[in-house]
């Protein structure tokens, strides 16, 4: 099969990239605004490529199966919304601890409890700091276009192996419905060779291996951190993507992820006609967040603000970056929410004009 | 006793009316759940509580927005949690009578641990789960009472998972009082949702339910005038099970086989039927009557499977509670704070 220049939704798209990336099995549980995922694979998967589909009977139970089946050393794949994701925490601290790669999927809605079935980008904090117990790391991308929902399904395969790691597509409600043109890449062949790390089954040739995460020596556990850890600096050293558009001669920056990201640059177009320097800040890996390419840009800018859909989750990961360096201002819409450019545009003349705190007042 | 539910201690008559919240309902056209919501408020006059001592626990789907509809105090729980979120309020408050509304998905499927855990701790807590055999609130995926090989969306090639069988379920884990019913058999629900309220220790209503959205016509064969003969066979305690048009077929227990016999062949009649006990502590009846709807052609049982009376977790944790009072006396701050392990800081 060749590329393919398609319309789809952004559901659609993934998991369609789930497919022709020669992914082994999918576990999910149907939750609004992502049943989609679960309902194309199942039309489609099984009979392109054999492609497992199972539909759980909970949320704790897809994460589990997941846990079971990556175990093997397959391609494995699980996506839900925002409660669902609640209920995979403590299945993603062990996967992450077992080193087990897989691919997890959180089309955001606005939370928290049962929320709302519209977008949101409130479970920043979930997905990056650790939902889940103990000192473990979800690689996290954030997809702005439904391009991305495609692109990100591979690159995350792809480094959910390299680093033997559980890697996130967090993404949100309105990139899930929404249809845009997407380039689908060619179909790659399911994985028939075996993991060495895999509970696959003992061979003549191969030691038996059992998955665990547990020590009840504490050295033990402890060089079992270590080990985490040296693997987490090598994703920060090496994994780190963002883009800066029309960062080079702005004098404000605006901060945003996913969806919102696509927002600001239309505030950003706004803000230029009006003569004002505006550019815009994405980190697209917001574990492992651009701090050091994010702190470069504070050289050059007189302030930020950072836009999301939430109370202010990533602004802390963004006050780190700058580190004192320049203001940081926050614009935050909740409740599933949307943020048009022109209100965005507004906020950041309202804090030029109204400076909040002491050192906003560069912006004068 | 003050604490008593079961007196009303008002000269206030209810109506149906009292208990409707007047709040828009939000299910489709047409849906089931409107006829329940209906027999629920008419029937909860006679629940034999105050309305401000009925509390409606939900999960979330469909079923699970009848807190919202209902004149009491209500809880929209968490999907698959209404009974621990239940367990949880009628342990805090044991007077309170806590009735629960959810579906087969919420209660069968992400909910079936707490679900069995409450059957099994017998606690007092009225169950009523609205199955339509779909999941209709994220819009039509197969349910753990889909029957096998059910083409939905998430199953466009027939499901492969058998299904849950509610009333085997509920009689295995412990339920101490078992029923089915029909959203549209109105008079029916009402007696057995009245019985239910009377009962103590955990009920559990099993209430079939038309999703004309998502499933229409699931249980039309049981509920439509035309063929609700032929395949419905209403349990009544001590009564013989008779069914069919002109009360023609009966049940036969042969060994543990139940048998479908003719009554008007000659060589049968009512006597040779299995007469149902509900207060049987012995399940093999029950189980026997409940397997009905697996087996291809027989009728399937709607009424109390089993009503029988056995201590409660609440009751008897309550219990507990005053028998340690009464021993040890009612225990008093100082005496926890001086009591052993205490040390002085210096
Ligand atoms: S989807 Fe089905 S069960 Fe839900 S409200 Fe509509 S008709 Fe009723």
């Amino acid at each position: 099969m060749k590329k393919e220049l398609r319309l789809m939704k952004g559901n659609e798209a993934l998991a369609e990239a789930a497919i022709l990336y020669g992914c082994d099995a999918y576990f999910g549980y149907p939750i609004t605004p992502q049943s989609e995922i679960l309902e194309y694979l199942s039309n489609e998967a099984a009979k392109r490529t054999g492609m497992v589909i199972l539909q759980a009977e909970s949320e704790i139970a897809s994460i589990n199966m997941v846990y079971g089946a990556a175990g093997t050393g397959k391609r494995v794949m699980t996506s839900s919304s925002s409660p669902g994701m609640s209920l995979m925490q403590e299945g993603i601290s062990y996967i992450a601890c077992g080193e087990i790669p897989c691919v997890l999927v959180n089309v955001q809605r606005g939370g928290p409890g049962l929320g709302t079935i519209q977008p949101g980008q409130a479970d920043y904090f979930q997905s990056v700091k650790g939902g889940g117990h103990g000192d473990y790391k979800l690689v996290t991308y954030a997809p702005s276009t439904v391009q991305e929902m495609v692109d990100f399904v591979f690159d995350g395969f792809d480094l959910a192996f390299k680093y033997r790691t559980p890697v996130m597509i967090l993404t949100d409600g309105a990139l899930g419905q929404m249809m845009e043109k997407v380039l689908l890449p060619e179909q790659r062949p399911r994985k028939t060779e075996y993991e060495p790390w895999g509970s696959t089954g003992k061979t003549p040739d191969r030691e038996r291996n059992i998955i665990y995460t547990l020590s009840l020596q504490p050295d033990v556990m402890e060089k079992w951190n270590e080990r985490l850890q040296k693997k987490y600096r090598s994703i920060e050293a090496n994994e780190i993507r963002f883009e800066a558009i029309d960062c080079e001669d702005a004098d404000y920056v605006l901060v945003a992820y996913g969806l919102v990201a696509r927002i600001c640059q239309k505030a950003a177009h706004i803000a230029r006609d009006h003569g004002i320097k505006v550019g815009v800040f994405r980190p697209i890996t917001l574990y492992p967040f651009p701090y050091e390419q994010l702190n470069k840009v504070a050289d050059n800018v007189k302030a930020f603000m950072t836009v999301e859909m939430n109370a202010g989750q990533m602004l802390e990961d963004v006050k780190l970056a700058v580190n004192g360096k320049k203001s940081v201002e926050f614009y935050g819409r909740m409740g599933g929410m949307i943020p048009s450019p022109e209100d965005i545009f507004a906020k950041l003349e309202e804090k030029l004009n109204h400076p909040v705190s002491k050192l906003v007042g560069e912006l004068a | 006793m003050a604490n008593n539910i079961n007196t009303v201690e008002t000269e206030v008559k209810y109506t149906a009316k009292d208990f409707s919240s007047g709040i828009d309902v939000k299910w489709c056209p047409g849906c089931g759940d409107y006829s329940i919501l209906a027999q629920v408020q008419r029937s909860s006059p006679d629940f034999g509580a105050k309305k401000e001592d009925i509390v409606w626990v939900s999960g979330i789907g469909c079923s699970s927005r009848f807190p919202y509809y209902m004149n009491t105090y209500g809880f929209h729980g968490i999907h698959g949690r209404a009974a621990a979120i239940a367990t949880g309020v009628k342990l805090a408050n044991p007077k309170l009578q806590v009735w629960v509304a959810t579906g087969d998905g919420d209660m069968l499927s992400i909910g079936g641990n707490h679900f069995i855990h409450a059957c099994r701790k017998n606690i007092d807590l009225k169950i009523v789960m609205f199955n339509n055999r779909i999941y209709g609130l994220t819009k039509g995926q197969y349910s753990p009472t889909s029957e096998k090989g059910k083409v939905t969306k998430s199953s466009p090639y027939g499901t492969v998972d058998w299904p849950f069988n509610a009333i085997k379920l509920a009689t295995g884990s412990g339920a101490t009082f078992v029923a089915r019913s029909m959203d549209r058999d109105p008079k029916h629900l009402q007696e057995i949702l009245s019985r239910a309220a009377k009962h103590k220790g955990v009920t559990f209503i099993e209430v079939l339910q038309n999703c004309p959205i998502f499933n229409d016509g699931a249980f039309f064969n049981l509920t439509e005038k035309e063929t609700r003969a032929d395949n419905v066979v209403y349990l009544e305690h001590a009564k013989p099970l008779v069914f069919g048009e002109k009360q023609n077929k009966g049940i036969k227990l042969d060994g543990l086989n139940p048998i479908i016999i003719d009554l008007e062949d000659g060589k049968h009649s009512v006597n040779d039927c299995l007469v149902h006990d509900e207060t049987d502590d012995n399940p093999t009846r029950i189980f026997l009557m409940a397997r009905f709807t697996d087996i291809p052609g027989y009728p399937t049982p709607v009424g109390v499977f089993r009503n029988y009376s056995k201590q409660t977790y609440d009751g008897d944790y309550v219990q507990q509670i005053e028998g340690l009072k009464q021993k040890m006396g009612v225990g008093t701050y100082d005496a926890l704070m001086f009591s052993e392990n205490t040390w002085e800081v210096k």
